[in-house]
């Protein structure tokens, strides 16, 4: 057991400067969950913070991206290392999260037919109750998805490549997202004046 | 990055989106050990699926089988009689059979 965890430790610090692509390689190819662990310690910073930006709870950002993560593991082979694997990692987070508000619509479409009302479906973005900064605010005025593209160009510092391929959607589409978000943060706030976020 | 344009808006917004790192705290622990749970189920569905299937399947095979036994036992003795001998045997063969079936596949989860 004790040569087993030391293997598993090895590992471990044997793919710590290795880079994105061979760590899926490796994961893919030999099933290696070492390799992939690395790939999660590097990416779960920006993934969670990727989804609590989104969801606006962070404690439902973790738990999709937990799901996120499983989703990735599983579909690592569809993973052509074109493009970054930060930028695939953030595609499948978006659609978990896609995926588990229409669960949660549906839900609450369930509860609304069987007589009972649920504060789900109208719960898109969810302002932390005290420390409400403006990234927030502006957060609260973008619909879902100029949020999802906002945060991966202004957050995770995605080219408008990037995120068409995140968010299927063509190139010429984010950027007019980016602009129509920018245009109601310009009208909604002063953004000169401002807390970070 | 390269393709957008940053004026001082762009940063500025930047700036704002900006947040600290989130500390991993267990995070990816808890990950692996969801993916690791879920390759054991994986590995461990099909072997226990056939397990289940042959001890199912064991006691109407024996009962068939014995039956077969009866069946051949009416024809000619001296042809008959070596199959009737080892129809006999057949709980026998079973049981070994599925313990080799266990024990192979033991071994595989504990080389894996």
């Amino acid at each position: 057991m004790a040569l087993f965890r030391k293997r598993i430790i090895n590992n471990a610090a044997s793919h710590a400067g290795a880079a994105d692509q061979y760590l899926v390689a490796r994961a893919v190819s030999a099933q290696d969950t070492a390799a992939f662990g690395e790939l999660i310690r590097r990416h779960q910073s920006q993934v969670r913070n990727f989804l609590r930006k989104l969801s606006g709870d962070a404690s439902t950002a973790d738990d999709l991206a937990q799901d996120c993560f499983l989703h990735a593991w599983n579909k690592l082979e569809t993973f052509t290392g074109r493009g970054s694997f930060i930028g695939w990692l953030l595609k499948v987070a978006y659609t978990t999260f896609l995926q588990s508000k229409r669960k949660s619509k549906r839900y609450a479409e369930i509860l609304d037919e069987a007589g009972y009302a649920q504060d789900v479906q109208n719960k898109s973005y969810t302002q932390p109750s005290d420390e409400v900064n403006d990234l927030d605010k502006f957060l609260a005025v973008l619909s879902e998805e100029e949020r999802a593209v906002m945060v991966m160009s202004y957050a995770c510092g995605l080219s408008h490549r990037e995120i068409g391929a995140a968010t299927d959607l063509p190139v010429g589409t984010v950027k007019s997202i980016i602009f129509r978000g920018k245009e109601k943060i310009r009208t909604e706030f002063d953004i000169k004046d401002h807390k970070h976020g | 990055m390269v393709e957008k344009m940053q004026d001082a808006e762009d940063r500025l917004l930047e700036s704002m989106f900006q947040s600290e790192p989130i500390v991993d705290d267990g995070f990816s622990h808890r990950v692996m050990g969801r993916i690791r749970r879920q390759i054991w189920v994986r590995r461990l569905a099909l072997p226990i699926a056939m397990i289940l299937g042959v001890a199912i399947a064991a006691k109407p095979a024996v009962q068939l089988v014995t039956i077969g036994s009866q069946v051949f036992g009416s024809l000619a003795t001296e042809s008959v009689l070596p199959n009737a001998a080892l129809a006999s045997q057949m709980p026998v063969f079973v049981v070994v059979g599925l313990g080799l079936a266990f024990a192979v596949l033991t071994f595989r989860l504990f080389e894996e």
